[in-house]
């Protein structure tokens, strides 16, 4: 009698119950409050860290604290994989194992596209992947978004005391008059919805393109955007193929948006969808939602890694050479 | 830009970040992550190889085993073909020599059956005509009276002149001495007749002797040196002997 | 310089409109997964390859939308 045994909710659909009625009767004794929403990033810190000659002031932000978190995460995990793998050759345990899983699906997917520059390629792919990945799900965990210091804002609201000096909270309502309304300013804000991460992390992605590229090809690849040589064999269409050079090298500044923006408006619109959403209908809807962010995130993430790797093994094939 | 909160500084150092983690991950996680994917393929693809030799070597000793049952398989029918062969061979051989043997004896019996019959018969033969020439003696002498010898001289003397006997016929009687045997005294008669009969076909004049011998029962016997004329009974019989013998 | 409510209103209708460019996404989006379903059907074997192109189409195609959706957010919050 090896017959699969159905699935069925057992006890867990009571747990799903008590989680819903306590979502409701929480919802309904304090309304939440839809975040104030900026692009961005808030500074924690009034006073600036530190001061740079030519940059300026460095403040502390949420976002780097997110950052900060998912190093340290990431670190740890390296160190962890990287003592099993010391012990155990050929069967990586705990969690080498899983992070095996994924490497292995990632790379092969890498090999079929890229071929022997898979090598040179990869380490930046599952970089990228498991950075932005960290950073999606981040936004995920309780307290994130929504625990921080109280500021004060001509928009904001009222504040009762849950233990006093130590912890308050906002809570619906008018704000008294001649009283005073805050805000809250998250310690934690996913990395990705900060313009200055995904900017980054594109720029990354596009120069390290041109450096695969000129790994690759050598000089050769400058060819790729200025295209001279057809203007003098083939008078009208080299001048086209001289125009088209000129595009693709716009097209790789187009690039950065491109990537920039795709990561950010996923992950901060995914924010700003909780937020209302979950000012709006407080009731189960956001949990629902939340699975759905899971899926984004882990989507956009495979889909910058992946676009950095097809752009960077194109680079590594030649202007004429694409068959081959 | 203020606005969105792109600021060179927060750029640079999330790019810095970056680089960290991915120096990190890239020493501790993905080098480590992909060797020992290599390596396990590696293995993996070993352990094949190792199973398809092992595989390959297994069905080539099977074939080699079954090729060698096949062989012994022929040898033994071989062997037991050549065996029956041989065996039947030897059998006919064994037969065939038995049948000769039987015929060699058989004829040899036979030849020997033979042998022994005809000595046997020749013996018979032998005391048969003794016996018979013993009988034929015995009747002989009781019936030869002396009128009986003067007739069995006349046959003879008739038969010398009627050229019946031709012995002596220009035989050279010269210098030598005939001897005329009979059973009786012959008469003066008699005795010329033998001497212008016999005498007198031969060259020259022998002298003429003459002798009685019971023994030759009846008849002559004219001896003219070493040439015999035997005209006797005795003789006859002696005649009659060697042709029954 | 305009100032005032109707500026916030100028804000919410622009963006409103901004979002208009989600159409053509939509579009895409459904085009891209009927194309990967009907190779789907067509030859499962290459179901894991086609899912990673298909996944691929749609964000190029959902970049236009998130554009969109940018310039929104631009607008709502930022200007």
């Amino acid at each position: 009698m090896t017959a699969r045994k159905k699935w069925h909710w057992g006890v867990n659909r009571w747990w799903v119950l008590l989680f819903i009625i306590l979502n409701i009767t929480a919802a309904l004794a304090f309304k939440p409050i839809s975040p104030h929403i900026q692009v961005a990033p808030e500074k924690l810190s009034h006073d600036p860290l530190f001061t740079l000659p030519v940059i300026g002031d460095f403040y502390l932000t949420n976002t780097l604290v997110a950052y900060f978190i998912v190093m340290v995460v990431l670190i740890l995990l390296a160190l962890a994989v990287k003592r099993i793998l010391s012990k155990s050759s050929l069967e990586p345990r705990g969690i080498a194992g899983t992070l095996e899983l994924l490497v292995e699906a990632l790379y092969n997917i890498t090999e079929s596209s890229a071929g022997k520059w898979a090598g040179a390629i990869f380490p930046l792919f599952g970089s990228i992947v498991l950075v932005v990945l960290l950073s999606n799900w981040i936004g995920l965990i309780p307290g994130v978004d929504s625990i921080g210091w109280l500021e004060y804002s001509e928009e904001g609201y009222p504040v009762i005391s849950v233990i006093p000096n130590f912890l308050s909270a906002i809570i619906q309502g008018e704000v008294a008059e001649g009283g005073t309304g805050y805000i809250v300013t998250p310690f934690v804000r996913p990395v990705s919805t900060d313009l200055n991460f995904t900017v980054g992390l594109a720029i990354i992605a596009v120069v390290m393109t041109q450096v695969i590229g000129f790994r690759a090809q050598g000089f050769r690849y400058l060819t790729k955007f200025f295209n001279f040589m057809d203007i003098f064999k083939k008078p009208f269409l080299g001048f086209m193929d001289f125009l088209v050079g000129f595009l693709e090298l716009i097209s790789e500044f187009a690039k950065v948006i491109s990537f920039s923006f795709r990561l950010f408006g996923n992950i901060f619109a995914g924010a700003v969808l909780l937020f209302v959403v979950g000012s709006l209908v407080p009731y189960f809807v956001p949990s629902m939602l939340m699975i759905f962010e899971f899926l984004v995130g882990l989507i956009q993430a495979l889909v910058f890694g992946m676009l950095t790797m097809v752009f960077m093994s194109m680079a590594t094939q030649g202007h004429g050479e694409h068959g081959s | 830009m203020e606005k969105l909160g792109l600021n060179l500084g927060y750029l640079l150092v999330q790019i810095t970040m970056f680089a960290v983690i991915f120096v990190t991950l890239r020493a501790w996680v993905f080098k480590p992550l992909l060797a020992m994917l290599e390596k396990r393929k590696r293995v993996i693809n070993q352990g094949l190889e190792d199973a398809r030799l092992a595989g390959e070597s297994r069905a080539n000793a099977e074939q080699d085993a079954q090729k060698i049952i096949a062989e012994a398989q022929a040898k033994s029918n071989q062997i037991v073909r050549e065996a029956s062969e041989r065996a039947e061979h030897a059998s006919r051989d064994i037969t065939h020599s038995a049948e000769v043997e039987a015929a060699r004896l058989l004829e040899q019996g036979k030849k020997d059956v033979e042998i022994e019959r005809n000595r046997v018969l020749t013996e018979l033969r032998g005391d048969v005509a003794a016996l018979a020439i013993a009988a034929a003696q015995k009747l002989i002498e009781v019936n030869l009276d002396e009128k009986r010898q003067r007739t069995l001289l006349d046959e003879f003397f008739s038969g010398i002149r009627s050229g019946k006997v031709t012995l002596l016929e220009n035989a050279s009687m010269a210098g030598k001495t005939a001897e005329v045997t009979s059973a009786l005294p012959l008469t003066d008669a008699e005795q010329t007749v033998v001497k212008t009969d016999i005498l007198s076909k031969v060259k020259g004049t022998p002298t003429v002797r003459y002798r009685v011998d019971p023994s030759i029962l009846g008849g002559l016997v004219v001896k003219i040196g070493d040439t015999v004329l035997d005209g006797s009974v005795a003789g006859q019989l002696q005649n009659l002997k060697q042709s029954l013998e | 310089m305009l100032t005032g409510d109707i500026v916030e209103a100028a804000k919410f209708i622009g963006a409103g409109l901004a979002m208009i460019g989600a159409v053509g996404a939509g579009i895409g989006i459904g085009l891209v997964g009927q194309g990967a379903l009907q190779g789907m059907a067509r030859n499962p074997d290459f179901y894991g390859s086609i899912l990673s192109s298909m996944i691929l189409g749609i964000a190029f195609a959902e970049a236009v939308a998130i554009y969109c959706l940018v310039i929104a957010f631009l607008m709502l919050f930022v200007l």
